[in-house]
């Protein structure tokens, strides 16, 4: 329990000092138990399908889930190994049956792609967005604000709307189905959140440092590369990660956009729901297998969640 | 500090030669001390992903794809499209729709997350490590939300089908996804519901966490109770971030549209048609291409207008 000064802080304000411990250590256990509940409601939905993704069919399909299972990789051989299904002793593991619809459940290319444009629009984003986000946290200009909220709008713009737009100028420029023209789309619809992100974070570095680095013969820009940017790594890694995560995650527009040669992640989940006939095992070998990784960056960068998923809004 | 760059010996060497008169203009107005020039590469791909959709669905407003003549092509229809928008019984159906998911999500998600945020910050044992669970939510791909909520809510053999009959919520004859869509909304409004409910219990962890302690304590002195205390001085003082969480939940929920294509498609029926699945099946399933970007565009009207009230209202701002 957080005190300070000696008296107990919670939400509701401090608690009188007046109250017994014992009856405060019952408040805690409470509360404890209270948080608990609610964090393993949220994180449930998680555990069990990451644990669907080592159970037999059969048990996929079981509610109440079963708890105790003979674990099976077959799911993960199929999606991460490209073995054949039909290998499989049929009995022994549950019933791995055909994959159907549209693709076959082998999913390294979609990790792959998926990766390739997370990785590449990441990069993009960020040469674009840090010489922006530095002039806007330390030049004067006239309608500075209105040039933020402009950034910001960008934010709000629905990807229904730029879809069909988009993927008519990719049919002429011969870019739908390439890595660049998905590359660039994510990278643009990143752009708010890490130009007002590392804006928020340059903020914090003194406008001191800048001008004395200018003051030791270092150009505007020898400043905000080689003192800023260096003041401001923490804050660098964590909008890398986020709009990585944004890339990662994009549905709609990778949909709209690409074809039979790059298939991401999100597209190729939603084409295995639509199949006539499912085995949900497959889908939940790709969803761990494209959720853990996320997971361990997140955890990383978590106290900069707030900020970016606000734009700086909220620290 | 503009005397040490201008000092600089670079700036007094002059260009020689047939490109002289270019590199003079371009040192003179390209140099690192413009604004334009570390701001330009945003704001061009900005005019590509922000302006020219527009500009492109504006005029493609006007016209419609024409799939029956060979070659195909597009005709001009006049303010057809637009006449269509006002008169489309599956758009007033698919704006209540909307309205229903976002009002019911923003209102259920906040409610939930204050009381959840208000739980973590008042000293539970491992508060981190719940935090961390809650966060995880967040970053699962909405796909992949959707297809596990697929499971869950199968009336057969989903685990939240399940508990609905355990606890009498819910009878197999209507279940959540199926049926005759009765429950159909609830269905696609749950994974909205489970990822993004952290999202304020976050946001509003932190302003909780940054609320300065005095006037808490005045208030104790004058015989404030806790209940008092949260409504007259917690809460208001939350007003700033609970806006921003609001603001963002608002323009997310108006482009809701992976669940409900994953889950439902927008069916059964049209029981889970929002907007934007609207006009994804009008642009890419029925290649109405005109009427698709009016759609579009209207969309983007109604969040423009809804985002600029709401900002106005409560006077969110950024810096």
């Amino acid at each position: 329990m957080a005190t300070r000064g000696g008296v107990i802080q919670t939400a509701w304000g401090p608690v009188a000092r007046s109250r017994g411990r014992r009856w405060r250590g019952a408040g805690t256990a409470l509360r404890t138990i209270a948080s608990a509940l609610i964090a393993l409601v949220f994180f449930a939905p998680i555990l069990w399908w990451v644990t669907a993704a080592f159970k037999p069919s059969q048990e996929i399909l079981k509610a109440p889930p079963s708890l105790t299972w003979e674990p099976t990789l077959n799911w993960f051989r199929v999606v991460l190994g490209n073995q054949d299904p039909t290998s499989f002793n049929v009995e022994q593991s549950g019933g791995v049956g055909r994959g159907s619809g549209g693709g076959t459940f082998y999913s390294i290319p979609y990790l792959r792609d998926s990766l390739i444009v997370g990785l590449g629009s990441t990069l993009l984003v960020l040469a674009l967005t840090a010489p922006a986000a530095y002039a806007l946290s330390r030049f004067r200009m006239r309608r500075r604000q209105d040039l933020v909220f402009w950034v910001l709008s960008q934010r709000m713009l629905p990807p229904i709307v730029v879809a069909f737009p988009l993927y008519t100028m990719y049919r002429q420029l011969n870019w739908v189905d390439t890595y660049h023209g998905l590359i660039l789309v994510h990278a643009a619809i990143n752009i708010p959140l890490a130009t007002l992100l590392l804006m928020s974070f340059f903020n914090e570095v003194p406008r001191e440092l800048d001008e004395a680095a200018m003051l030791d013969g270092l150009s505007r820009f020898g400043a905000f590369w080689r003192v800023v940017l260096q003041y401001t790594r923490g804050g660098l890694a964590a909008t890398a990660i986020l709009t990585f995560v944004f890339s990662w995650n994009e549905f709609l527009l990778s949909l709209v956009l690409t074809e039979v040669d790059i298939r991401t992640v999100p597209v190729a989940s939603s084409t295995f729901t639509t199949a006539f006939f499912v085995e949900w095992g497959y889908l939940a070998a790709l969803g761990t297998a494209s959720i853990v990784p996320i997971f361990v960056f997140i955890l990383f960068v978590q106290r900069h969640l707030v900020r970016g998923l606000t734009l700086g809004a909220v620290k | 500090m503009a005397n040490v760059d201008v000092a600089g010996p670079s700036r007094h060497a002059r260009p020689q030669g047939a490109w002289a008169p270019v590199t003079r203009v371009t040192r003179r107005f390209l140099t690192w001390d413009r604004p334009l020039v570390w701001l330009l590469p945003v704001v061009l791909v900005l005019l590509f992903i922000g302006v020219y959709p527009l500009a492109y669905n504006l005029y493609n407003s006007f016209r419609e794809y024409n799939v029956v003549d060979f070659p195909r092509r597009y005709d001009w229809v006049g303010l057809d499209n637009w006449r269509k928008l006002f008169t489309d019984g599956r758009v007033r159906g698919a704006l209540g729709t909307t309205a229903v998911y976002v009002g019911a999500a923003l209102v259920i998600e906040f409610v939930l997350g204050l009381a959840i945020a208000v739980l973590l910050n008042s000293g539970p044992k491992l508060a981190g490590l719940w935090q961390s669970l809650l966060i995880l939510p967040i970053v699962v791909p909405p796909t992949v939300v959707g297809v596990m909520f697929t499971v869950l809510e199968n009336a057969e053999y989903g685990v939240i089908s399940w508990l609905t009959y355990e606890l009498g919520l819910l009878d197999k004859s209507e279940p959540l996804l199926g049926g005759t869509g009765r429950y159909a909304k609830v269905a696609v409004l749950l994974p909205d519901i489970w990822q993004w409910t952290p999202f304020f219990v976050l946001i509003l962890l932190a302003g909780l966490k940054a609320l300065p302690e005095e006037p808490l304590e005045a208030a104790q002195v004058d015989g404030a109770s806790a209940w008092q205390r949260f409504v007259h001085i917690t809460l208001p003082m939350l007003r700033p971030m609970l806006a921003v969480a609001v603001l963002f939940r608002l323009v997310d929920l108006l482009k809701v549209f992976d669940y409900i294509f994953v889950m439902t498609q927008g069916g059964p029926g049209r029981a889970t048609e929002v907007l934007s699945l609207y006009t994804y099946s009008r642009t890419f399933q029925e290649i109405q291409w005109g009427y698709g970007s009016t759609l579009g565009l209207a969309i983007l009207v109604v969040a423009i207008v809804l985002a600029n009230v709401y900002i106005r209202v409560f006077r969110v701002e950024w810096d």
